[in-house]
């Protein structure tokens, strides 16, 4: 997980030659069990800000 | 189908070896005034747009080629500083990687220039809610005086209290878990030249039973690894048993700082 976190999100991001989309990447950081309710979980990951825990736990 | 180059990293010098006969790698530098662009010849198979796009969907594929990724670049940066490229850089020929290296030929020597000497260190931190419940209701002051009340109050006034309670209650952990994070993140990023926070990474995610509660990372320099080693030491025994699970790794090439000076970070 720590490795997604890094090589699939970050280090420079320059456009190759072969382009991956935002969405390829969504797909393969959340695994595929997570697609199906994944709407919800994409949003909840794409801003959550540094505040400490802002949600009760599920 | 002609084979494709694989971008993993652009570097000063060129690595002391090309052959990375265990991981059936063989690296092949493209060289542009004072910086070198590290990759190796893929097959289309792999990685050309239309297979890759079939391959993000297969987590085998995914995992062996990501850590192939890594492990290459890990290798490279043990003899100097890497500017690790995210995975699935991919380009046609050599002349188009060495249009990249013209383009970003300065700020790729800039970037290298900070970088080295320097080695970055993630820090999550994660919290068992349930766990920080019991300690604080435990500890703290406030909580224990309305529970006195609620023990004193009749029937229907205890309901709304105890109702009450919980919201109050969930104030206090999140006031809490924000204080200790602060606290942690401010007192490490001393150590550091600079750091990134990172965004919360759900259960579904992290797969652990604690939620994340800080997703930092650090770039130290070199000499303050022990310092930076000594804080964290000290912040595993300041809050043992208070409920903070730290989860500590390193060294990392430098993903999350390998951006442009335009970019936003926490830049002491």
């Amino acid at each position: 997980m720590e490795i997604l976190d890094r090589a699939l999100e970050k280090g420079v991001v320059i456009s190759g030659d072969i382009v991956i989309s935002v969405a390829d990447v969504d797909l393969v950081y959340l695994g595929l069990k997570v697609l199906l309710s994944s709407v919800e979980t994409m949003e909840r990951l794409r801003g959550a800000p540094f505040s400490g825990a802002t949600e009760e736990p599920t | 189908m002609k084979e494709l180059l694989y971008l993993y990293c652009v570097t000063k010098d060129k690595p002391s070896s090309c052959n990375f006969e265990d991981l059936g790698i063989k690296i092949h530098p493209v060289y542009f005034r004072g910086t070198y662009a590290l990759a190796s010849s893929v097959s289309p198979d792999d990685f050309s747009e239309d297979n890759l796009e079939k391959h993000l969907a297969d987590m085998g594929w995914v995992e062996k080629h990501i850590r192939l990724h890594e492990k290459v670049i890990e290798e490279i940066m043990r003899g100097q500083a890497v500017l690790p490229f995210k995975f699935g850089t991919v380009f046609e020929n050599e002349t188009n990687v060495e249009k990249l290296l013209k383009t970003n030929n300065l700020e790729f020597k800039a970037v290298l220039a900070r970088l080295e000497g320097k080695e970055e260190w993630g820090l999550k931190i994660y919290c068992d809610s349930e766990y920080f419940k019991d300690v604080i209701c435990k500890e703290d002051e406030r909580i224990k005086e309305k529970d006195k009340e609620i023990v004193s109050a009749n029937k229907g006034k205890a309901y709304f209290l105890k109702k009450k309670m919980q919201e109050f209650i969930k104030e206090i952990v999140n006031e809490k878990i924000s204080e200790y994070t602060k606290d942690c993140f401010e007192r490490l990023k001393i150590t550091a030249v600079d750091t990134r926070i990172n965004k919360i990474l759900p259960k579904e995610v992290t797969e652990k039973k604690e939620d994340m509660v800080l997703n930092a990372a650090f770039l130290i320099n070199n000499k303050r690894i022990k310092e930076f080693e000594n804080v964290l030491g000290y912040l595993k025994t300041k809050y043992a048993d208070k409920g903070p699970i730290f989860d500590c790794t390193g060294p990392w090439p430098s993903y999350n700082f390998c951006g442009s000076s335009k970019e936003k970070t926490n830049k002491r």
